[in-house]
């Protein structure tokens, strides 16, 4: 824990280009790129998350847990976590985007906006980057499950942008240099703190909103007494001496790690749009040292590793590291090989990784299986319509929505239905032998005034096709995961409490006579 | 709907080995799976020793299935209620007022945003710094945080009590709301709206002799690992203490 992060100051190629900017812009001009950069950037933070969870969900983290964990699972549920980490902040990089944004009058557009396709490109992404393992130069991020190369994909999307490289907004080298066209941006003499004042501040997605680590998160750093309650209580005679959950937890976020007063912000000045800006490179990429480049870490107390530094050494446990000649820039240097050493081989016979088909796309499987398959990628689209809709909420409602909203939907229902598809195998078609995996298409869920009808009629489509799977194949596994499938889509679209509803709530009455 | 467990490789230890040995509380009542009938209009709350009231816990009215005579409830604890207040694994408290009961009055939950009514999170898993900094105290419907009842070895993921037992923040939270919660219950008794001969000591007394340090442990809650299923607690990592939902 420490002091927020100061504001990174100009670099010598940033100052150029902002005096560049001042000399041969005008105003209209440099509100125009500010705000169709920053749609840019919605879209470049929302493109990573189906390619995080992809991955993540490929895991089993806790097949092993307690005393018993192996070298094999330990590795898993560190990269589990590890990820999740990740994904979670780029939800918020999302977040402030939208929030600086919106506050320039905006509204952020999420919905269909993810990859239509994978392997993807990054929006303006320059399509050729240094060599990876297998030499290959072409910046196209698949949906794969965890591997060595599939690290590198993470890398090229986190590569750090190094000591004072250029602002590029096409063809950007790095996220960080991408940001850094943005920062000049805001630096001109053209914007002022009335620009940030035109949506409502109250209406911007609120830092409350927003927790930096959750159990998903966290990841023990070795073997443990899962008997042992945690401190502060007294440990009991009857348990091990061995430490508890709590002693070796490890938590990969820390709450420190941002400019301004916290992570989430929102935004009504020409500061709060910078600290959002610091944020987002920080953690992505690393707190820059002013001549060397990034460093490993986010943050000056040095408590979290950027994203880049957390993937590679993921990577750095892998036995393909040690030698390995994809191309890694100088700053921050990499670290040597980590032991124990694992293997993608060693992972599958453990039954720790499961085997997705690579790049699934709906159509691709199997009649019945595509209904199911397909609800998931309409809750992606409904979770990202509910993200817009928050800008429409009354803002003392804000906290109910979010909750009921978008924490509802990502841990009690797309983690678990996940979790469940993931264990049902591919009967015929060309992911055969394989098992479920999720699909994160840009579905047509209509007007968002209609959205929630439309996911309803995905998910009436997947419970018939479950039902009639598990009718098919009576008692056994299969019928439970698609029991499990049909709960789930009910959790989402028709959950009560009695006269209550605990289902995801409409956002149709938000949008009414407002498309 | 049951939740399936996700299979396990055969090669894999079945979960919670090595168990201590010996069970180390087998002169109490198992752990209650369903709610009994409790007092009439006493909230409902997350977990054991967060009670408002005589008999508001899992075994309500009719009370733990233990002898009287040897539960050593005829006793006074410090606050003046019968029961409880020794230390004993012999002197197991039964629920004979506030912050003395066994377990959650909540329909049990398992997930961030879940519960239906106030005071119903359990926290420590999901959540903002300030919700899993006050377990079992969440204003209403989908405002609470995480599964009850809260397993002992359950800690925060966030906040000021990162690393810490969930179970004994909420028991701290208890004991220094429960003025106010007490005095809107003097209320209502005053109205006729609760029994009259309800005991609202000053002071909350202990929670079960064996368990007062640590909360319920998953051990009790599970059986002696024999019923993971008793309760579930969400997430990936293994490390809620409780058996993951799939």
């Amino acid at each position: 824990m420490g002091t927020p992060d100061p504001i990174t100051p100009l670099t010598p190629a940033e100052e150029t280009f902002v005096a560049w900017l001042d000399s041969n812009s005008t105003r209209d001009q440099v509100l125009a790129e500010l705000k169709a950069n920053l749609q840019t950037a919605i879209e470049i933070e929302l493109a990573t998350i189906p390619i995080y969870l992809f991955t993540y969900y490929s895991l089993l983290r806790n097949n092993e847990s307690g005393e018993t964990i192996g070298d094999a699972q330990l590795y898993a549920n560190k990269a589990g976590g590890v990820m999740m980490s990740v994904a979670v902040e780029e939800m918020l990089h999302m977040s402030l985007s939208s929030n600086i944004l919106f506050a320039m009058g905006v509204a952020p557009k999420l919905y269909g906006k993810a990859p239509g396709h994978y392997p993807t490109p990054l929006p303006y992404h320059n399509p050729v980057g240094p060599p990876g393992p297998d030499g290959s130069t072409a910046v196209l991020i698949p949906l794969e499950k965890l591997s060595f190369e599939q690290l590198w994909h993470f890398l090229q999307i986190e590569y750090p942008e190094q000591w004072d490289a250029l602002p590029q907004d096409r063809d950007w080298q790095t996220i960080g240099q991408f940001y850094s066209y943005i920062r000049c941006l805001l630096r001109t003499k053209f914007v002022t703190d009335a620009d940030f004042q035109v949506g409502a501040y109250a209406s911007g997605i609120q830092p409350y909103n927003y927790s930096p680590n959750n159990v998903d998160t966290v990841y023990p750093a070795q073997g443990f007494d899962p008997w042992k309650p945690a401190p502060p209580a007294p440990k009991p005679g009857w348990a091990d001496a061995d430490s508890g959950a709590a002693e070796v937890a490890q938590f990969p976020d820390d709450e420190d790690s941002h400019a301004g007063q916290s992570e989430l912000l929102c935004v009504r000045s020409l500061q709060d749009a910078a600290e959002a800006i610091d944020t987002i490179c920080d953690q992505g990429e690393g707190c820059p040292v002013p001549d060397v480049g990034p460093g490993p870490d986010d943050d000056p107390s040095k408590d979290e590793e950027s994203h880049y530094v957390k993937f590679l050494k993921l990577q750095a446990q892998f036995a393909d590291y040690a030698g390995c000649s994809e191309q890694l820039p100088p700053e921050p240097p990499p670290p040597a090989p980590i032991a124990p050493a694992i293997t993608q081989d060693e992972l599958i016979a453990a039954g720790l990784l499961c085997d997705f088909p690579d790049n699934p796309v709906n159509a691709d499987y199997p009649d019945g299986y595509r209904a199911i398959a397909e609800f998931n990628s309409a809750l992606f689209q409904y979770m990202l319509i509910m993200t817009e809709t928050i800008y429409r909420v009354p803002p003392d409602r804000q906290k109910l929505f979010f909750n009921e909203g978008l924490h509802r939907s990502m841990i009690w229902v797309m983690d678990k239905y996940i979790r469940t598809i993931r264990g049902i195998p591919i009967p015929s078609g060309p992911y055969q032998g394989k098992v479920m995996a999720p699909t994160f298409e840009n579905v047509d869920l209509g007007r968002p005034a209609e959205s929630f009808a439309r996911l309803t009629r995905f998910g009436n489509a997947a419970i018939d096709a479950a039902n009639a799977i598990a009718e098919a194949n009576p008692g056994g596994d299969l019928a439970g995961s698609m029991g499990n499938v049909v709960y789930y889509i009910g959790v989402a679209l028709t959950k009560t409490d009695g006269s209550a509803p605990m289902h995801l709530p409409d956002v149709g009455p938000y949008w009414v006579g407002s498309e | 709907m049951p939740l399936r467990a996700i299979p396990k490789t055969a090669a894999n230890p079945a979960p919670g080995q090595p168990v201590p040995d010996p069970y180390p509380y087998p002169p109490t009542p198992a752990f209650p799976k369903t709610v009994a009938t409790g007092p009439r209009g006493m909230p409902a709350h997350a977990c054991m020793g967060l009670n408002s009231c005589k008999a508001s816990d899992r075994f309500g009215v009719a009370g733990p299935p233990i002898p009287k005579s040897s539960n050593g409830c005829s006793g006074k604890s410090a606050n003046g209620c019968s029961g409880g207040g020794g230390t004993g694994p012999t002197n197991l408290a039964p629920n004979a007022c506030a912050g003395q009961g066994y377990c959650s009055t909540a329909t049990d939950h398992t997930c961030h945003v879940q519960n239906s009514c106030r005071d119903q999170g359990g926290c420590g898993l999901y959540g903002t710094d300030e919700e899993l900094n006050r377990p079992g105290d969440n204003e209403c419907r989908s405002q609470g945080s995480c599964a009850t009842p809260i397993n002992a070895e359950r800690f925060s993921t966030n906040g000021p009590n990162q690393r810490k037992s969930v179970w004994l923040r909420a028991r701290e939270v208890f004991v220094e709301k429960w003025p106010a919660m007490r005095a809107e219950l003097l209320e209502k008794q005053a109205k006729g709206e609760l029994d009259s001969n309800q005991p609202l000591p000053e002071t909350p007394g202990p929670p079960p002799a064996l368990f007062a340090e640590t909360g319920p442990t998953y051990l009790w809650i599970s059986d002696d690992n024999q019923a993971r299923g008793n309760m579930t607690a969400c997430g990936s990592s293994g490390m809620s203490g409780a058996g993951g939902c799939s």
